[in-house]
């Protein structure tokens, strides 16, 4: 599965040597993979801090996990970037629940819509669906993007970087619950066989 | 829910990798992956296809703190070098002036503390001021230790506790134990993973009654020895 360029070679090989407990190695990788997946940690942590505290979490499991990876069955990058991921997720959801929390025991919450009015402002960064767009675009999935509806694709834009639940999604979009979880489904499911065909052909 | 179901793992692990299914779901779906090699390859396959998406993401730089605290948190280095035992272990230089009159406390200890049919390894802990305090013979098992107090002043203080620790030579100091006062201590363990033997040194310091709160040393260190 794995495509045997030299920047997955090498990422690879460190790992392993993660997985075996050498601290250069760990270091190493960070300075390989630590702007990328801080990227995509703090497209869905935009909250201040967070982001940094996910990345110490993403690299304190990889030295305790590495020796669970398995080179043959994806690239180090793709592997890192699903534990940077899923660490980003849980803590989103985690961050949201204790927010909810606050904002129900404090009815002064100006200072935080300020704060996340300024970050907005601040945000030159390319939209989830630009994101997508853009990513069709340097990986040749074009294809695969164009056979899905414009809905689909924000929705699925929307949950993949920014990490949202369908339910934040169908409130972004202003569209029912039902139908935004059916534009996600289908959407993910016209994907498949296309982006199988593209990293075959990438291979 | 019939896990063995294709669809419905493919459907469930695409969902997973999305990032969609949340709460309690997550979680299952997690401990599952654990039982489930079809469950994980049906996940792996969809990282590997939603891989491409994240590649448009434009790379950041994280703040050098991030670095600094990962270290600190797995190595204990970084940010604590001013540490004792970080100090402890460097110093190399202190433990080779440990004198004659330590070595033949060492040669008397052995004669006196092992039980075992194969010599232990022996390490004089010494107060800063080079005062002997204990001496902690270790089978060559390691996995067996008894730490003998060698001067009156090897003791707690009213109201507070005397820990043992083993220094890695990696990471944090672990605790072996709280000691009674004033008597031999005895541990017999599997605490220390690869064993007593690949400790560096050892050290005691002074904690609140019944040990640290915080499973590290948060006191005054007032013994410790390096093995050799």
């Amino acid at each position: 599965m794995a495509t045997p360029d030299s920047t997955s070679i090498e990422l690879n090989a460190l790992l392993s040597q993660v997985g075996l407990g050498q601290r250069s190695a760990l270091e190493a990788l960070y300075q390989r993979t630590s702007k990328h997946l801080f990227a995509v940690v703090s497209r869905i942590c935009p909250q201040a801090g967070l982001a940094e505290e996910v990345l110490q979490e993403v690299y304190i499991n990889v030295w305790r996990s590495a020796s669970s990876y398995e080179a043959s069955r994806a690239h180090a990058l793709t592997w890192l970037t699903s534990v940077a991921r899923n660490k980003a997720i849980d803590a989103l959801r985690k961050h949201k629940h204790l927010k909810q929390e606050v904002v129900v025991q404090s009815s002064d919450d100006s200072s935080e819509g300020q704060e996340e009015f300024l970050h907005q402002v601040a945000d030159s960064r390319l939209n989830p669906s630009q994101l997508l767009e853009q990513a069709s675009q340097s990986m040749s999935i074009q294809d695969c993007l164009d056979a899905l509806s414009t809905d689909q694709q924000k929705s699925i834009a929307l949950t993949f970087y920014e990490g949202l639940t369908h339910e934040e999604a169908a409130l972004k979009l202003a569209k029912p619950l039902g139908t935004v979880k059916t534009w996600v489904r289908r959407g993910l499911q016209a994907l498949k066989p296309c982006l199988d065909r593209a990293s075959i052909s990438a291979a | 829910m019939d896990y063995s179901r294709p669809l419905l793992i493919d459907a469930l692990a695409s969902s997973y990798v999305q990032g969609t299914l949340h709460g309690g779901a997550r979680r299952r779906f997690e401990t599952l992956l654990l039982a489930h090699p079809a469950m994980r390859n049906a996940v792996h396959r969809w990282q590997a296809r939603l891989a491409p998406l994240s590649q448009s993401i434009a790379p950041i730089a994280p703040p050098a703190s991030v670095w600094r605290g990962i270290e600190r948190r797995l190595f204990g280095a970084a940010l604590a070098p001013q540490s004792w035992w970080q100090k402890l272990i460097a110093s190399a230089g202190v433990w080779q002036a440990i004198s004659g009159a330590t070595a033949c406390l060492a040669m008397v200890a052995i004669g006196l503390l092992s039980t075992a049919s194969q010599a232990p390894v022996v390490v004089v802990l010494n107060s800063g001021a080079g005062v002997q305090q204990f001496v902690a013979s270790v089978n060559k098992d390691g996995h067996s230790l008894t730490l003998t107090p060698v001067a009156s002043s090897a003791a707690a203080p009213s109201g507070k506790s005397l820990q043992l620790w083993a220094l890695p030579s990696q990471g944090q100091p672990q605790s072996l134990g709280v000691l009674a006062s004033n008597a031999p201590y005895q541990l017999q363990t599997s605490r220390l993973q690869a064993g007593l033997l690949s400790a560096n040194a050892f050290a005691v310091s002074v904690e609140p009654l019944g040990g640290s709160p915080t499973g590290l040393p948060t006191g005054e260190v007032i013994a410790s020895g390096k093995v050799f």
